[in-house]
């Protein structure tokens, strides 16, 4: 899983791709996000576009950075899951979680 | 038709290996005719499986081995999964989807194994661990039948 930063005025937006998976991905997105939110960034935006699937501690991983950032007083969104993805934030029920967007220029200006 | 094709792979505790299995299952599901989402979805359960196996079943003691055997025909598909530890009981985990538990950072794997097989079934094997079983149908499995995959689709045993 890759993931790269783009910052846009306030917001950060994480553009990930490949899978989200134990012991790989779940380990990019929590030291990414980490990073962002230790240099003091924490409005994030996770661009799922390219995101294939994720397992169960991807999911789990989403739903941590979620907590860590809002301790920071930020928020975690999510901008285009894919279909498999949107499938599994459905079944789990962690579309009620997060904030979802189709649109990154709707996506900033929700923040 | 298909015909009928088995695999059996034997893994350390190790997380590293969980993608060999999930590629392994994935192919044979293509083989055995599913299509790509159907595919995915099957490893996917084999996936979590696995991962239950080595971290909650043999508690990630490399020393404690997982074997996985994956067998399709033209009808079905059926993955068996051994582990070599205490075992846990699928029917105390609480349900990930209940608001209290949305914010829980683990505790989706059963939901997902359950969301994309159309059986699962759970024995507790003496001197060895928790065997749990998986089926998923090429066509009009249970859940094609109607009853949605809901928790009464699946058969649980415990054998001591």
């Amino acid at each position: 899983m890759k993931a790269s930063v783009r910052n846009i005025g306030h917001v950060s937006v994480v553009d990930l791709s490949g899978k989200i998976t134990i012991g790989e991905g779940d380990v990019v997105l929590r030291n990414t996000v980490q990073g962002l939110l230790d240099s003091g960034r924490s409005n994030i935006l996770l661009n799922l576009e390219k995101v294939t699937y994720m397992d169960s501690a991807g999911l789990g991983e989403l739903v941590a950075c979620y907590k860590r950032t809002k301790e920071k007083k930020g928020n975690v969104k999510l901008l285009n899951p894919s279909g498999k993805v949107y499938d599994l934030l459905s079944l789990t029920k962690l579309e009620e979680v997060f904030e979802t967007y189709k649109d990154e220029k709707e996506a900033l200006v929700s923040y | 038709m298909v015909p009928p094709t088995s695999i059996s792979l034997v893994i350390p505790s190790e997380i590293r290996l969980v993608d060999v299995v999930h590629t392994a299952a994935e192919r044979v599901a293509e083989i055995a005719g599913f299509d790509e989402d159907g595919a995915l979805n099957v490893a996917l359960a084999v996936r979590e499986t696995v991962i239950n196996a080595i971290t909650h079943g043999n508690g990630r003691d490399p020393d404690l081995r997982v074997e996985v055997e994956v067998e399709a025909d033209d009808r079905r598909l059926r993955a068996t999964v051994v582990d070599q530890g205490a075992g846990f009981r699928p029917e105390d985990t609480p349900d990930p989807t209940a608001s209290e538990n949305l914010l829980r950072s683990s505790g989706r794997g059963l939901l997902l194994v359950r969301a994309f097989v159309d059986e699962v079934r759970f024995r507790r094997v003496d001197g060895r661990g928790m065997e749990v079983t998986l089926v998923k149908y090429l066509t009009d499995g249970p859940k094609a039948a109607g009853n949605g995959g809901r928790p009464d689709a699946e058969e649980r045993r415990t054998e001591r």
